[in-house]
């Protein structure tokens, strides 16, 4: 029989940033110990699968690491990008319906160049596995929707110019919260305006408006956008009992959004509140995407609960009109942007990654071709690495990039090589996952 | 000397050791009316010319609990259950449970004491004697569980089985299956064991007796009725025990036991079998009980034999016995004379068994080694199956998925009946070496007649709410701040090796199963620490035996 659900769950009871982070070691002990004690690894409607270690080669599909991925990752992230990969597989396989990478570290922090750890995170698993997709089994339109408590940056930054990746992030405003972003102006870049959607919530908004934004424009955008795999970026932390933030989510909320959106694939993004929420609120994500009643799950203790505030859902509303006016728009507002901009398009970042007080900045531009995707070119420089100040010039193209646009590539990383300005210049193949010393 | 004991679907074997020899073996048909007949009878042919004071120990592995479970041959069960929020409780119970109010969360804390509404609870539980109670989360906090056993008890049941004795590991549903099963079975066995124990002391035998339970331990009949459903599937696990006896194999092996009616598959690691994942499925139910990594497939000796469209196919009923000793339809056995791969009853009669089978101009031969092919094959996939399901152990640390757990055989070991006819070709397929060890045809009563006690427990402490918990003892005290790995083993080793006293059980070798310790953190600070620990006394065998063929 066919499962509806394969569930690949990691704990990672060795892996930690440091004894007592919210990233620590019993983070998934609790998750672990109601997911036992419920019997869900017993049902039929569940086929449980082991997590497979990912290869450096899936890493760099996504990222350059500088000096080099294998420098900055632990064997963890080679299991939870391996545990992704895992549960992509088992979907396209057609061995189950759908499925859910339980799975630590997480990932949506990490940014398309990696010079350490941020936001707990190093590589950006749900991007890997978006590659991988890609890579091996040809699927082309991709939505991730992330329903972390954080706006997901590194998943945004990684997709910022792919017109084919729908980036969806509703996350509690960046004015209260870490990192800070993730406003509606950041919409993508000219090619790919208005497939990058940010929808920042006030703090204190619970089930109701959530599900009033899920409805009101998430839906609509999904099933407009008509994407082969959606996937969740399954982040738990809108909670109203996690130490991080503010919002007033349940697992009632959580697992009824899982059922209204049916993912193709989930992956556990953040959530910290290890005893009160991640316990619950896995089992009725596991419930819901099993299609299993999930009615039952309720935190025992709600006492932390506040009904949500008026303005929430004023705020809501609002975001459903603005992206409803941006989405409806997208592709006129796109093309004048790129009339605007002609062949090159660039942004400047500061980049800063909390766990390490690394600060890196970043010149990334894009070089537009009628006959290809054209190519990426990336200048980053930062201070505080573990391997002290380094920088890089970096040059991105994939198989399908034209000729002409993979010679200007070569050429603009070897013109770089000879300035002596960069202490590492890197041609970055895509779709190959190969990173070449230049 | 050790006394075995083993009730077969078809044979009745029992088996008198001494100091690693057999001295006597007794093969009688089991009486499917009346099993106790089939015991007494192999009793008397392995005693007939001994002092009955030369035994030692008695050990009786039985189908009678496989039987009624999976034939449902049970009493109705008063399922009272305390699930609180969470999954749905409909349709993971063998019977419709009655739902009490009452919860406990995984930290242990008691979220709703106990409420019955007791017009439900009075309408449920007419005309049951019998119960079994269970609650989410007990094995961290009994109290609401114990609460509604007293009520139980007030209610008059004469016997309630509590989920979280049974077992201290999570898993509400496999608790409450266990505790549910041990209820419906409970009058059955205590009546067989009791008949049981009295043909035993009418033959002059003192020696205690103990009975085999799926885990291939040992335990005193009196402990066993503490939980019957443990004696489940005792047939398997006697095998292994057996084989573990006569000719443990040092690599990965599978072994592959080959009667009548079934073909009991085990696997094999470091000379010892390799223990289930998971506790043992009981009529679809998943269970706490503990057993071997071991599949019975509907394939032995008596198989009937199909044509289909397909080719042949084989059981899973059973016809037997065999065209060749008189059997009236073809069974595997018949191609397996007819090859010469066996050699009992009349070969011409397994060959004209075959015959029967012939469509095209297919000869003898030729039918009977389809037929061999096609056994084993279904065993192969099966196998297969068992390899998925082994490799898929949690993994919970970077190690474990490094290292890994595949499990990769190098040999293969039959035993029973059909072994040296089928299993050489078995191991040509799959390009294994095969053995087949001297004294196989009774290994089940050997393995009884050696295998070691066993008792499990588990401990769990949490010093930041000051407690310990060992669920299958009851027991939940009170603790100071440092507490420290050798304190909990200290602990449980100690009520482990006070139970097998209290049940006279010659208890060695308490071995740590599973440990694990985690910090508790709130707001940044380190609050105090969370222990779980699982301890046992090994199972195992006393010691080896050496075998003998006997031609019956």
């Amino acid at each position: 029989m066919k499962s509806n659900l394969g569930l690949v769950f990691f704990p990672a009871f060795d892996w930690m940033i440091s004894p007592t982070h919210p990233e620590r070691q019993e983070r998934l002990l609790y998750t672990r110990d109601q997911l036992l004690e419920e019997g869900l690894f017993d049902l039929e409607q569940i086929r449980e699968y082991k997590p497979q270690l990912a290869e450096i080669s899936d890493l760099q599909r996504v990222h350059i690491g500088i000096p080099a991925i294998s420098r900055l990752i632990t064997p963890a992230h080679l299991v939870s990008a391996g545990g992704c990969i895992t549960a992509a597989d088992s979907v396209m396989s057609g061995e189950v319906k759908r499925s859910f990478a339980l799975v630590r570290p997480p990932g949506h922090h990490a940014m398309r160049v990696v010079h350490g750890i941020r936001g707990f995170c190093v590589i950006n698993i749900e991007a890997i596995m978006a590659a991988y997709l890609r890579q091996k089994y040809g699927v082309r339109k991709i939505a991730i929707v992330d329903t972390d408590v954080h706006h997901g940056d590194g998943t945004q930054d990684i997709f910022y110019h792919d017109p084919d990746t729908l980036y969806i992030s509703f996350h509690q405003d960046g004015r209260t919260l870490y990192p800070g972003s993730g406003f509606p102006n950041e919409a993508g870049s000219p090619a790919a305006l208005g497939t990058n959607i940010n929808l920042p919530l006030l703090p204190g908004t619970g089930d109701e408006g959530v599900h009033r934004l899920f409805d009101g424009i998430i839906r609509p955008i999904l099933d407009d956008f008509e994407p082969e795999i959606i996937i969740n970026s399954a982040g738990q932390d809108n909670h109203f009992s996690d130490p991080l933030a503010s919002m007033s989510v349940t697992a009632q909320g959580y697992a009824r959004l899982a059922d209204k959106l049916k993912a193709d694939i989930a992956v556990l993004e953040g959530g910290y509140s290890v005893e009160a929420a991640l316990p619950y609120v896995n089992t009725g994500i596991i419930l819901a995407m099993a299609e299993m009643d999930y009615s039952n799950v309720i935190e025992p203790d709600q006492t932390g609960l506040r009904r949500q505030d008026d303005r929430c859902n004023a705020r809501v509303d609002e975001l459903i009109r603005q992206i409803g006016d941006l989405w409806t728009n997208r592709q006129k507002l796109s093309r004048e942007a790129l009339a605007k901009c002609g062949d090159t398009w660039s942004r400047r970042k500061n980049i800063y990654y909390d766990e390490e007080g690394i600060s890196e900045e970043q010149v990334e531009t894009v070089h537009y071709c009628k006959q290809c995707n054209g190519y990426l070119t990336i200048q980053t420089a930062a201070k505080n690495t573990r391997f002290g100040s380094q920088s890089a010039f970096i040059a991105i193209v994939e198989e399908s990039t034209c000729p002409v646009c993979r010679q200007e590539a070569y050429d603009e990383a070897l013109k770089a090589k000879k300035t002596a300005k960069w202490q590492y210049v890197f041609v970055q193949d895509k779709t190959k996952g190969n990173i070449e010393n230049i | 000397m050790l006394l075995g004991v083993d009730v077969g679907g078809t044979f009745t074997d029992a088996v008198l050791v001494n100091s690693g020899m057999i001295i006597k073996q007794a093969k009688v048909k089991t009486t499917q009316e009346e099993v106790l007949q089939g015991i007494l009878q192999a009793l008397d042919i392995v005693l007939a010319g001994s002092e009955p004071s030369v035994v030692s120990r008695v050990v009786v592995s039985s189908t009678i609990v496989t039987n009624a479970l999976t034939e449902g041959k049970t009493e109705p069960v008063f399922l009272a259950v305390m699930a609180g929020p969470g999954m749905s409780t409909k349709e993971r119970f063998p019977t419709e449970p009655y739902l009490a109010d009452g919860y406990v969360d995984h930290r242990g804390k008691i979220i709703k004491s106990v409420s019955v509404n007791e017009k439900v609870f009075a309408a449920m539980s007419v005309g049951k004697k019998v119960a079994a109670v269970s609650g989410k989360f007990a094995v961290r906090n009994q109290k609401n569980e114990q609460e509604l056993r007293i009520k139980l008890k007030e209610a008059g049941f004469e016997r309630i089985f509590v989920g979280s004795e049974i077992s201290g590991e999570l898993n509400f549903v496999r608790r409450t299956n266990s505790a549910y099963f041990s209820a419906a079975v409970y009058n059955k066995f205590k009546e067989f064991i009791g008949q049981v124990e009295d043909g035993i002391r009418r033959r002059g035998i003192t020696a205690q007796v103990q009975i085999l339970k799926a885990d291939g331990g040992t335990i005193p009949l009196a402990a066993a009725l503490e939980q019957p459903v443990e004696t489940v599937f005792t047939g398997p696990a006697a095998s292994v025990l057996g084989i573990e006896a006569l000719d443990a194999p040092a690599v990965n092996a599978i072994s592959l036991d080959v009667g009548g009616t079934t073909t009991d598959i085990a696997f094999w690691s470091g000379g010892f079998p390799l223990l289930a994942n998971k506790g043992a499925k009981i009529a679809g139910y998943p269970t706490a009980v503990r057993a071997f990594h071991m599949r019975s497939i509907g394939l032995g000796g008596d198989s009937h034999i199909r044509k289909t469209a397909q080719g042949f196919e084989i059981g899973p009923d059973r016809v037997g016995p065999a065209m060749a000793i008189g059997g009236k339809e073809p069974t595997l056995s018949d191609a397996l004379i007819a090859l010469g791969c066996v050699s009992f009853g009349d070969v011409k009669k397994a060959r004209e068994a075959m015959s029967f089978l012939a469509e095209t101009d297919d000869t003898v031969e030729e039918i009977a080694e389809k037929i061999v092919l096609a056994s084993v094959t279904k065993i192969e996939g099966t196998i297969a199956e068992m390899i998925r399901e082994w490799n898929l152990q949690p993994v919970y640390t970077v190690n474990d998925v490094i290292e890994g757990t595949e499990f990769v055989p190098e040999k293969l070991i039959g035993v029973g009946g059909g072994a040296p006819g089928l299993i050489p070709v078995l191991g040509m397929k799959m390009g294994l070496p095969v053995e087949i060890p001297a004294g196989a045809m009774v290994a089940n009563a050997i393995g009884a007649a050696v295998s070691r006690p066993t008792l499990t427990a588990t401990l769990r402490v949490d010093t930041t709410d000051g407690y310990y918990i060992i669920p299958e003892a009851g027991i939940r005290e009170k603790i100071q701040r440092d507490f420290s790995r050798s304190t909990a083993e200290e602990i449980l080793s100690a009520w482990l090796i006070e139970q097998a006293d209290k049940w006279q059980m010659k208890a060695k070798n308490v071995e740590v199963m599973a440990y694990e310790e985690f910090p508790t953190i709130h707001n940044y600070y380190t609050t105090g620490k969370i222990i779980y620990l699982k301890m046992q006394l090994k199972p195992g065998i006393l010691h080896t035996v050496t075998g003998r063929e006997v031609v019956f």
